[in-house]
């Protein structure tokens, strides 16, 4: 399987930014941050001790809609619990995050937003990586689609998604715990159980511990490990960033 | 020294990688924060240091220091003590209002925090005019404002030297990280040779440029360089913009200092300098 592709910090004026692109279901997503910025309207806002977080999704074809907030909420309330919005210089400023998409089938208005959803975060993730935004862990996510055999497939193409009787987005925490768990369908708990153990040994690629303790391997064999790779992707850069430090060492 | 180590957010910092200097107490830079870890026995808990930022460890042995370097073209948040170069938006009574990075609330600076200012003889700024401060104060609590000063305010001078306006030369931009180097690459310069944190750029342009009368240039952490060539007499214009595409290339690039040395000798001689 050919795994996304992802580069960080290509735009200059942002103070972090990042894209990627999913081969197989073939989306591509430039996200940029701006933090800590000043948000002049929001000046005394609900949390006063915290940064403000904003989303905003920007399809390439057409203007946001319903869709798009939507999918912004979600993005939001995730973004939110992980970055730091205590830390110094960030109280009472915003964090901006801006994604676009610039590739891929363009979601109808009243299509599903999970298809895109693990993407966006992805990005939001390596671009708030860049931007040097506190955080207190990184995650990782997948999409997962449950066929009408009841088959689970791992990133199904936007066909394959129609045709799907249920799709699954969850999210991981680095230390393991589950973040964000997006169904839509029809689908049992049994169903979703598996989904969730397939999902984790996607995006961690590791042991799942068992109920009773014991240690089953995950079948990460040849699945993109999410995780690996967002790790992987920053080490890269951070490696060119600092070669004058680390070949001098 | 050991490998480089490279922590996400959440990652924990090995104990090996701490420095072991017990004779002061260990200083945490930034990107990186102090958890207490809840153990099994109900009173003793112990703490583990965990990353906030992607980055790199590094360590200071004799300041027993630990910090992470995060990306370089990272925005600048304001800490007490950095020199910055800022631009003049308004001045009121007491105060000019500072512009020390796009979108963020204005910084202070006093209209008499200048050296030798008083009443009669401070000096007059104009909106868009360029001062070179350092941080006198962040504030305490949220959203506090940021003031700068020009002097200090112990001895009354502009301490460290060339505080103050900054009148002709031009700006150039480059990331924080190459701001933060070349401070120090043009802090130490005398006793260390040429090449500081892997920056050959600035000596290099000082040897070439000698003839011409030498340039003047002032680092802000703010990732805003400062270069004044007027005593290059006609081709000063040409020397600024040469030393700027040098600084701004070698940041883009990520130039090793063989590199460094190719870019000035190029650059120079398409500017017909050389």
């Amino acid at each position: 399987m050919v795994g996304p592709t992802a580069s960080l910090s290509i735009l200059s004026r942002a103070d972090g930014s990042a894209s990627l692109k999913c081969p197989t279901t073939g989306y591509n997503v430039l996200g940029s941050v701006n933090a800590p910025i000043e948000l002049p309207a929001r000046r005394d806002a609900l949390k006063p001790e915290e940064a403000t977080v904003e989303v905003f999704v920007k399809p390439g074809n057409t203007t946001a809609g319903v869709g798009e907030r939507y999918v912004e909420g979600i993005l939001r309330s995730v973004l939110q619990k992980v970055i730091l919005g205590r830390e110094r210089g960030f109280p009472r400023r915003g964090v901006v995050i801006t994604l676009a998409i610039i590739g891929g089938d363009a979601v109808e208005r009243g299509d599903s937003y999970l298809n895109i959803l693990p993407t966006l975060l992805q990005v939001s993730l390596l671009a708030l990586l860049s931007a040097a935004v506190p955080m207190s862990m990184t995650f990782s996510t997948a999409l997962l689609g449950v066929t009408k055999s009841g088959d689970i497939i791992c990133n199904p193409s936007a066909a394959e998604a129609k045709a799907a009787s249920s799709l699954h987005v969850l999210a991981f925490s680095s230390k393991g715990h589950l973040l964000l768990d997006e169904s839509q369908g029809r689908f049992e708990f049994e169903q979703w159980e598996s989904v969730r153990e397939r999902a984790f040994s996607i995006c961690r690629g590791m042991a799942t511990p068992g109920a009773d303790g014991d240690v089953t391997m995950g079948d990460g064999g040849d699945e993109a490990r999410i995780n690996g790779f967002i790790c992987e992707t920053v080490e890269d850069h951070l490696h060119r960033d600092y070669s004058w430090k680390i070949d001098s060492a | 020294m050991s490998a480089p180590l490279i922590l996400l957010p959440g990652d924990e910092v090995p104990s090996d990688h701490l420095p072991s200097n017990n004779s002061n107490p260990l200083k945490l830079g930034p990107g990186l924060r102090l958890l207490s870890q809840p153990s099994s026995k109900p009173d003793a808990t112990s703490h583990v240091l965990t990353a906030t930022q992607a980055g790199l460890v590094t360590t200071d042995a004799k300041r027993n220091t630990v910090s992470i370097l995060s990306f370089p073209n990272r925005r600048y948040i304001p800490t007490v003590n950095d020199l910055v170069i800022a631009q003049i938006h308004h001045s009121s009574i007491d105060y000019f209002h500072c512009m020390v990075t796009p979108h963020t609330a204005h910084a202070l600076l006093g209209q008499l925090s200048f050296e030798g200012a008083t009443k009669k003889t401070r000096p007059m700024l104009k909106q868009g005019e360029l001062v070179y401060a350092r941080v006198l104060s962040v504030g305490v609590g949220a959203g506090a404002e940021v003031e700068l000063t020009c002097v200090n305010p112990a001895t009354g001078k502009s301490e460290p030297g060339g505080l103050g306006p900054l009148v002709g030369g031009m700006v150039f931009e480059v990331s924080t990280g190459m701001a933060a180097r070349l401070i120090r690459a043009s802090s130490s310069s005398a006793e260390q040779g040429d090449v500081i944190d892997g920056l050959a750029v600035l000596s290099e342009l000082g040897k070439k440029l000698e003839s011409l009368g030498g340039f003047e240039i002032a680092v802000g952490r703010n990732g805003k360089v400062w270069v004044d060539c007027s005593n290059a007499g006609d081709s000063a214009i040409k020397a600024t913009i040469a030393i700027g595409r040098c600084l701004q290339t070698t940041d883009d690039k990520r130039l090793n200092p063989v590199d460094q040395k190719k870019l000035v000798t190029r650059i120079l001689r398409e500017m017909k300098l050389a």
